[in-house]
């Protein structure tokens, strides 16, 4: 739509939300790249100009290296199982089952909820002699463990934490997906005398493929911020176990107020989840939908 | 033989998922009846059996021993919330429109990279925008402030709405727009009239996902607000120490959640009618 | 009030959409702008209603220019080819939405929707939906919200292509007695079927790539066609090019000779290019000239043969339904009498 007498209101639609995100964005952007270059902490607070000793310093922090990977880890990990999990549930009640209705609205209702405020109800199930998680599964014979309190289970109650919150999302979407498919692909399986199996696999996932890469990318990028969980059901810990890098970025910021170098942290680390979910997006794409222009 | 065992499994599976989907909710519930005895001496799960119920957790909301007042948190989320999602609804509704129908150029930019610098909003981490933010609103002196956090919620939404709303609006044709500009209307009056209408269920979807994802913030009301513009998160994860009763914890974070979990069943009765099943292509 | 086009171009992504279009479309007349796809019909007409701003050129509406005034001020109603209602209208609203938009008090712009529904053959669906009707309704629908406005311009943009072809034939002849009572508006009709065009035009516009090759009534540009272009424009199917010469006085097409027509008889001796109509040719045991048989289409109760000669493909149609073998030498006879005579650059020298 180019005709003449247009411009005013082209201006007039995209400019208010466009400028309104600019200005909430993009200054607070500019200003933490400003202050990643000075040396700004509780002793010496203000912007000075420290050159890029922050960036130098941040190359040789093992524990920041070691909370990205950590981060990735828990964030392909949680992801994938959500994935599948998803998938399997909408493929339960895609079609004729009982109740049907109400069990869709029940999968969606963890997605709902405030993850922090249902850490801290984890954070009481967690917990090792007062918590009904042990108690329950003392009473199919599974020993006791630590949930919150060891190393390599402290990173398993997270990621069940993570999953129970967000596998409706994927289930949401998949579904939407599922009822969305039309139905010729699925006669002519049939005719073919494809059995659910084979049908499966070869009519139903490729069909889906654009909704499944939508969905695994924006949970994706929500799930390279994993922090707030974190923050009330382990405190990043015990140690470091469950350090996300969100988290120990808000340490060094927030609680030690190196302002300074925190920001040089926030912005590798922005710089570093836009090239990777960049590049994982386009991956994605190409594999499962193949090249397009 | 198959059927019928495909059957089982099949329900089997589905009251296993909705078993693990239920039982924190219904560990709050019953903890929040509970007092001392009911807590300290192990899990307990099935009232007057197990333990003698109390309302000691629920009182102490309302300000009582142990406990917080959570009224105020409740009212300032609702605020910000309500308030934020409006804005970022029809901010966002105007700029996806703009990008679905007309075409833009800023020096090197076309729509596509529009589009992208929206949504590529959300891959931010807050904790690059956290420091910035608390000095934005100092400078301002609107930290500790509902119309602060406003003002913050509004950048994290309006991707949100930007991104559900321009799926919708690339799916009605254009000749639809161009019949009511032939008709008389201005671009608005098209928008208005014809659009917006035919576009409801996109709307709620984006008021949803707003709302819910404006709601369940917990890391922006943290870090910029003390006590005045205290949000309902920050208040319920404030109590997170061990010397918060597990009974008034249970309690309030049953309280937090439930308004969400009725728009859940509300909206589910709205889908069902069959008008968003279209919605969500 | 005569609607001037000067000098239209329009160009994008390299492809010429308008080349410098002149024409004057006047009241009370059905033009039809007939084209083959991407001839720029759609781009005239878009241009016309304001969707689409020309890159150079103007156009005066009563001598007053109306180039840059935006679409939502000019009087023009269009009907698209793909049915375009409004889905949360019923098909009342919707005809009277663009009457309300005017100003028109509700009451009166009812009756005038419910008038022009009439008019349409829809009397009893006024409380219906869009989706609730079928393609031909959806689309007498819009054609209703066009007339009720009673605009100065009305554009109507292959209005029929997406209906089956029974619907077609009955559209058309309730256009025929629709538009004659418009004896107020401009009105602009385009198509890429030649039958179409004959049939509903008093004036027709021979579009071919962004440009006007002819323009003139059914007869003039059926008979006299100005190119060889327009020629196989506005035949279907298309007439036949034959690249030929006259030579010491007789037609010579590769190595055949055929005699020269009385209405040929003057033409000097050069390159010609001949035209014949598909039904001017058939099968003639008794002709030398043959062509082996590449593709036969039955369609009704005719039968439509291409064949290849030594001199280029034949297209002939043919009474009846006859059952050819693919590749049979089939001997082609000429009506010599019908034959068009094109200079090589294609301009029309002699028309039967």
């Amino acid at each position: 739509m180019n005709g003449s007498g247009f411009r005013a209101y082209k201006l007039a639609f995209l400019l208010p939300g466009l400028l309104i995100l600019l200005a909430i964005i993009l200054f607070p952007l500019i200003f933490t790249i400003r202050v990643s270059f000075s040396s700004w902490d509780a002793i010496t607070p203000g912007l000075n100009n420290a050159g890029g000793i922050n960036y130098v310093k941040l190359f040789g922090d093992v524990r920041y290296w070691q909370s990205l990977g950590r981060l990735s880890l828990m964030a392909v990990g949680t992801v994938l199982l959500q994935y599948l999990l998803g998938l399997g549930l909408a493929l339960l009640v895609w079609r004729e089952v009982k109740l049907r209705r109400f069990f869709r609205v029940l999968f969606l209702v963890p997605m709902m909820t405030t993850p922090v405020v249902m850490s801290v109800v984890w954070r009481t199930i967690f917990h090792e002699s007062l918590g009904p998680a042990n108690d329950l599964l003392g009473m199919v014979g599974l020993g006791p463990f630590q949930w919150l309190t060891s190393a390599s289970t402290a990173i398993v109650s997270v990621m069940i934490v993570e999953v129970w919150q967000w596998t409706p999302f994927m289930f949401l979407l998949l579904l939407a997906g599922l009822l969305s498919l039309p139905r010729e692909p699925y006669l002519a399986a049939a005719i073919d005398g494809a059995g659910p199996i084979r049908t499966f696999f070869n009519v139903t996932l490729p069909l889906l493929a654009p909704v499944s890469i939508g969905a695994l990318i924006i949970r994706l990028i929500e799930a390279s911020k994993i922090m707030e969980t974190v923050y009330v059901l382990t405190s990043g810990g015990p140690g470091t176990a469950t350090e996300t890098t969100g988290y120990y970025i808000y340490i060094r910021g927030l609680r030690d107020f190196e302002i300074g170098y925190a920001s040089a942290l926030s912005i590798t680390y922005l710089v570093i989840m836009i090239v990777a979910l960049t590049i994982i997006a386009k991956l994605l794409v190409k594999v499962f939908i193949g090249e397009r222009t | 033989m198959m059927p019928k065992l495909y059957g089982l499994l099949k329900y089997s599976a589905i009251l296993l998922w909705s078993a693990f989907v239920v039982a924190p909710f219904l560990w709050a519930l019953t903890t929040s009846f509970k007092t001392a005895n009911g807590v300290t001496g192990g899990p307990t799960y099935i009232p007057w059996l197990q333990y003698e119920p109390s309302l000691t957790g629920w009182r102490s909301l309302f300000g009582g021993a142990g406990g917080i007042d959570i009224v105020k948190p409740y009212l300032n989320s609702i605020v910000v919330t309500g308030s934020a999602s409006a804005i970022s609804l029809v901010l966002g509704t105007l700029a996806a429109y703009g990008l679905s129908r007309f075409d833009y150029r800023v020096g090197p930019a076309k729509n596509a990279d529009v589009l992208f610098f929206f949504i590529s909003q959300r891959i931010m981490p807050p904790i690059v925008l956290a420091i910035p933010f608390f000095l934005m609103l100092q400078f301002l002196g609107l930290l500790d402030s509902l119309l602060g956090l406003i003002l913050v919620y509004i950048a994290l939404l309006l991707p949100i709405a930007v991104w559900v709303m321009i799926d919708f609006f690339n799916n009605i044709p254009r000749q639809i727009d161009e019949m009511a500009m032939l008709d008389g209307c201005t671009p608005f009056g098209a928008f208005f009239r014809v659009i917006l209408p035919n576009s409801l269920p996109g709307i709620i979807v984006a008021g949803l996902f707003c709302i819910i994802f404006g709601w369940n913030d917990f890391f922006f009301a943290f870090t910029l607000t003390f006590t005045d513009a205290q949000l309902l998160p920050v208040a319920v994860v404030a109590l997170n120490s061990s010397v918060t009763p597990w009974w008034s914890l249970s309690a309030s974070a049953l309280i937090s959640v439930a308004p969400l979990v009725l728009i859940a069943f509300l909206v589910e009765r709205f889908l069902s009618r069959g008008n968003l099943a279209g919605a969500i292509r | 009030m005569p609607l001037h086009l000067e000098n239209l171009s329009l160009t994008r992504n390299g492809v010429r959409y308008l080349d410098r279009v002149d024409a004057t479309f006047r009241r009370g007349r059905l033009t039809t702008v007939i084209g083959r796809t991407l001839a720029g019909k759609t781009t005239l007409l878009r241009t016309l209603a304001g969707l689409q701003a020309p890159d150079s050129g103007d156009l005066k509406l009563d001598g007053v220019s109306i180039a840059s005034v935006p679409v939502w001020k000019r009087d023009v109603a269009m009907v698209y080819q793909q049915f375009i209602n409004y889905p949360h209208l019923s098909v009342l609203e919707n005809v009277a939405f663009p009457l309300l938009r005017r100003g028109l008090k509700a009451p009166e712009a009812q009756s005038r929707a419910e008038a022009t529904l009439a008019k349409v053959g829809l009397s009893g669906f006024a409380a219906r939906r869009p989706s609730q009707l079928s393609g031909g309704q959806q689309q007498r629908v819009a054609l209703a919200r066009a007339l009720a406005r009673e605009a100065p311009i009305l554009l109507l943009d292959e209005p029929l292509v997406n209906l089956d072809y029974k619907l077609r034939e009955q559209l058309r002849e309730e256009f025929r007695g629709l538009f004659a009572e418009e004896t107020k508006a401009i009105v602009v009709y385009t198509t890429t079927e030649p039958a179409e065009a004959m049939m509903l035009g008093d004036e027709i516009v021979v579009m071919h790539e962004g440009r006007i090759l002819q323009v003139g009534t059914p007869v003039d540009v059926f008979e006299r066609p100005a190119s060889t272009a327009v020629a196989e424009i506005v035949n279907d199917p298309p007439m036949n090019i034959l690249p030929g010469a006259v030579v010491d006085g007789r037609i010579a097409l590769g190595s055949y000779r055929l005699a020269l027509p009385a209405h040929l008889s003057r033409l000097a001796a050069a390159d010609y290019r001949f035209g014949l109509r598909a039904t001017d040719l058939h099968v003639d045991p008794a002709s030398e000239i043959a062509g082996s048989l590449v593709f036969a289409e039955i369609s009704g109760s005719e039968t439509f043969l291409h064949v290849e000669t030594a001199f280029g493909p034949l297209a002939l149609q043919i009474e009846g339904i006859h059952d050819i073998a693919l590749g049979t030498q089939v001997p082609i006879g000429f009506s010599t009498e019908r034959l068009f005579a094109f200079a090589a650059d294609g301009a029309l020298v002699v028309a039967p």
